[in-house]
């Protein structure tokens, strides 16, 4: 290639404007316009097609500071508003109580309650437990932290949803978190949240309803999406996860985006299509006796890790006291490569 | 040639925590072209600080990172054989955080 | 009280769970010292270790092989993959897999000959085993010289492994085309070329591999083709089928039987780790050959080295694959056809009823791509009423699977045309099949409102 750069190529679906980017999803060569009217009517109909809304629904909307629920919030309230699907919308934050990072991430959130004009409330593990992640890790250390934080999360979302009246949960997964769970599921043996975890509306025979816009759409896209727009986001590991890894998981997944980038939502075709056995032993869904909430136990795992928590025993509820199954979180200190992205648990859905 | 680099999603915390960088980039081997391959190394070798393995791999950016030049996808413009002029400004961003 | 985290409990334990039930646990003596490791079976010898997978550090060398053989005979008994009338053709790559896999059908047709020998009224027939390898160097890049010898080793090895003989069959892979033309080796040279996709050429070789096998079973008379996969085989391609969007179609490709074909074939090496396969191969020094294929970018050889890396880093990784798979609900061709000749001795026929094996119910349930014969899934079954006046190459594309459009077929109609021009006769005839089988289904389906030539109408 000499002199000039090559030639600037135009929008292939509008033909008027400067190509911008190449959408992972359809390869289109894409000006910002189009992309963002592509971007915003796929999700339109997505929600349309599967019915996820009910007008006058109060829908909370997981918003943790970060790329996804940002995206997610702006968006969803501009379809609400373009398309009147009548949605009470309001931004639902969950405070771990971890000095530094959460701080910074909440203060995101606040400003996204006024950039988007969204009410927002925020509910902290201090508030509903008792405890703050940071007095966990001075209690346990660095080990199993992630599985605290994992079980109080799902269940400070959808108990702060509870509190708030709403009828929906929304979270910002997108499609590449959908591909590593439902591969993540077949590395595990995890045949009962396989089964579950490609459906776009989950947990609709519990106490709320979770519903993921995002299904089928790119990583990437959000970014750009973002990025073009200028939505505020934040973007920092958690402080306590160890450093440097990426999940064995996610790095395929990438790997197998940059051969063929319709992978990814073949993965979630392939996850939908599944068809479980029924001689396969599932279980039981009851409820826990000492809280209430969802629990194929007779504790939840929350209470019995609380337990264990306010009685000094913190091991209570981690894990299985067998050789080898301590070795994963020993790794995960020192900071060797799991084979999921997101230790926390978020995303288990 | 003076360009703007700018880091994103997390990847400013490989560069001394500054996302936006003004560099005067020297050609190497006597060309008197800079590609995004030459930029690449440029910026492993002088900007990256620790962790390069987040940023790149092989020669090119690690999968999950986007690079964009003048708010364009380089997948437009030849990824690696992108060519680079005065004054352009270089977006990396990492896809590959929490939201 | 606590959660066991067996993946169920609905509060969010997300632990990388491992169910506790089928997976074997480390014994006490293994944990004790780990230098000197007593064979937890014979309690005699020091156990072997270093080669990987689940077993690793537990048995001695004669009780792995035994044991290893005994996984292979539990799956022939218990899918019934073997009787005494069969007559077996081995697929032989030269690779570890396939070469453990005719070591262990010789071994049972060995054993099954010198009973059959020392028994006075010999009323029980031993089975019959041939090999076939199929040359590929139409189509990969091999060198002429690594194939020459390949040929060589393949042959000293088939017979030694006699008595009872077996008959060798190298087929080039143009075999596919042996009938219906004298040009087969350039359309099938025409046939790849037009396939761009690294994996879909890749995927593509399979087809006309298991074409080539069938061919060759049909002609020289066999009744069952065995392949050598192994579980690790097994567990890359449950990742690569999901890669793929092939979720639906996945358990007809990973169980112990598969009848969808008109030779069925079967796996009973489905137990066995590569690791176990290579150590057998070491201990009892069996000649394998790899040939030079070329550098692979395709999917298949991304999903190979991902689940080789997880496996490395927990030996217990590929069988969780395998057993997760497992509770996929399997297709009803997934099982050995009860057999209804009378010749068949009756010992065998009461061992298929007693493992629940049931008569083959009619095939036309399901509909299968064209090319690959996966069973397509209810999006992708066409609607035959909108295709009447289409081009045969036409309606061989919407007759595939939805991975065989993207990856393998050309996008567009004229090519697609030339393409079609290229396939074996066999691969056509199956399109002439599907749409008889259409047609009487739907004639069945209105059969009630036809009036008979003749009736009139009052």
């Amino acid at each position: 290639m000499e002199g000039k750069r090559s030639k600037v190529r135009m929008c292939c679906l509008c033909n008027q404007s400067r190509a911008s980017l190449n959408r992972p999803k359809t390869l289109q060569q894409i000006c910002r316009d189009c992309f963002y009217l592509s971007f915003e009517n796929e999700i339109h109909q997505l929600i349309i097609d599967n019915h996820l809304f009910t007008p006058g629904d109060r829908v909370a909307i997981g918003a943790s500071g970060g790329k996804d629920s940002t995206v997610l919030a702006y968006v969803l309230s501009k379809l609400n508003r373009v398309h009147n699907y009548g949605l009470n919308l309001f931004l639902l934050s969950v405070d771990e109580g971890i000095t530094g990072y959460r701080d910074d991430s909440l203060e995101t959130v606040h400003r996204n309650q006024v950039q988007f004009g969204l009410p927002l409330k925020v509910v902290s593990y201090k508030d509903l437990y008792g405890w703050t992640m940071d007095e966990i890790v001075k209690l346990i250390g660095l080990k199993n932290n992630c599985t605290f934080c994992g079980v109080f999360r799902r269940q400070a979302l959808d108990r702060g949803a509870a509190f708030l009246k709403a009828d929906k949960l929304v979270t910002g997964h997108n499609a590449d978190d959908i591909a590593e769970t439902v591969l993540l599921n077949i590395l595990r043996g995890d045949i009962a949240r396989l089964s579950r975890c490609s459906s776009i509306i989950t947990g609709e025979d519990g106490p709320i309803p979770r519903c993921k816009p995002f299904k089928y759409t790119y990583e990437k896209e959000i970014v750009m999406y973002a990025y073009f727009k200028r939505l505020d986001y934040f973007s920092t590991e958690c402080i306590y996860s160890p450093n440097a890894y990426r999940g064995f998981a996610r790095e395929f997944i990438k790997d197998l985006e940059r051969i063929r980038p319709r992978a990814i939502l073949d993965i979630i075709k392939s996850g939908e299509n599944f068809r479980i056995s029924t001689n396969t032993k599932m279980p039981e869904q009851g409820t826990c006796e000492r809280c209430g909430y969802i629990s194929s136990q007779k504790w939840c795992k929350a209470c019995v890790l609380l337990d264990g928590l306010n009685r000094g025993l913190p091991k209570l509820g981690i894990g299985r006291s067998r050789p080898g199954i301590g070795c994963k979180e020993e790794n995960e200190s020192r900071g060797v490569k799991s084979i999921e992205s997101k230790q926390c648990g978020s995303l288990d859905f | 040639m003076q360009l703007t680099l700018e880091f994103g999603g997390g990847l400013e915390l490989l560069c001394d925590s500054k996302k936006i960088h003004n560099v005067n980039v020297e050609q190497q081997n006597g060309e008197d072209k800079l590609t995004m391959k030459g930029l690449l190394s440029w910026v492993k070798t002088n900007l990256i600080k620790e962790r390069p393995e987040m940023f790149m791999k092989g020669d090119t950016v690690r999968p999950g990172v986007l690079v964009l030049v003048n708010d364009c996808d380089w997948e437009l413009s030849g990824q690696l054989s992108t060519l680079l002029e005065e004054k352009d400004v270089v977006v990396f961003i990492s896809t590959l955080h929490g939201g | 009280m606590a959660c066991n985290g067996a993946g169920g409990c609905q509060s969010g334990c997300y632990k990388d769970e491992e169910p506790t039930s089928d997976q074997p646990t480390a014994s006490s003596e293994t944990d004790s010292r780990s230098s000197s490791n007593l064979c937890i079976k014979c309690k005699l010898n020091d156990a072997i270790s270093g080669y990987g997978g689940i077993d690793d550090g537990r048995f001695c060398a004669d009780c792995f092989k035994s044991n290893l053989f005994g996984k292979f005979r539990f799956a022939v008994t218990s899918n019934a993959m073997i009787s005494p009338t069969d007559k077996v053709l081995v697929a032989f790559s030269g690779g570890p897999s396939s070469r453990v896999a005719l070591q262990f059908v010789h071994d049972m047709q060995e054993r099954a000959h010198k009973n059959f020998e020392a028994s006075r009224d010999r009323s029980l027939p031993v089975f019959g085993v041939g090999v076939v390898f199929i040359d590929e160097t139409a189509v990969l890049p091999i060198p002429s010289h690594e194939m020459e010898e390949a040929v060589e080793v393949i042959n000293l090895i088939v017979s030694s492994l006699s008595p009872p003989r077996k008959e060798l069959h190298l087929v080039p892979i143009e075999t596919v085309y042996s009938s219906d033309s004298t040009d087969g080796k350039e359309r099938l040279i025409e046939l790849m070329n037009a396939v761009s996709d690294p994996t879909g050429r890749e995927d593509m070789l399979l087809c006309l591999r298991m074409l080539a096998l069938q061919k060759v079973a049909s002609e020289f008379g066999y009744n069952r083709i065995v392949l050598g996969s192994c579980i690790s085989r097994i567990a890359a391609h449950v990742v690569s089928a999901t890669v793929k969007g092939q979720g639906y179609s996945l358990p007809a490709d990973i169980q112990y039987v598969d009848a969808r074909w008109e030779i069925p074939v079967v796996l009973p090496l489905r137990d066995c780790f590569a690791q176990e396969i290579n150590m057998f191969c070491w201990l009892d020094s069996l000649k394998t050959i790899k040939l030079s294929t070329g550098p692979s970018s395709s999917i298949n050889s991304l999903v190979s080295s991902f689940v080789a890396l997880l496996q490395e880093e927990n030996p217990s990784r590929e069988s969780t694959i395998v057993r997760t798979a497992g509770k996929l609900i399997p297709f009803h061709f997934n099982r050995i056809p009860e057999i209804v000749d009378g010749n068949v001795p009756l010992a065998t026929r009461r061992r298929q009823k007693r493992y629940n094996l049931k008569s083959n119910e009619s095939v036309s349930s399901e509909s299968f791509c064209l090319l690959c014969n996966s069973p397509l899934d209810k999006s992708e079954i066409v609607d035959w009423s909108n295709h009447k006046n289409c081009k045969n190459s036409d309606t061989f594309y919407t007759s595939c699977c939805s991975s065989c459009q993207f990856q393998i077929l050309p996008p567009d109609s004229t090519s697609m045309e030339k393409f079609y021009m290229h396939l074996p006769h066999s691969v056509v005839s199956r399109a002439n099949q599907a749409n008889n089988g259409n047609l009487k289904a739907l004639r069945e389906q209105i059969q009630d409102c036809l009036l008979s030539d003749g009736e009139e109408e009052t």
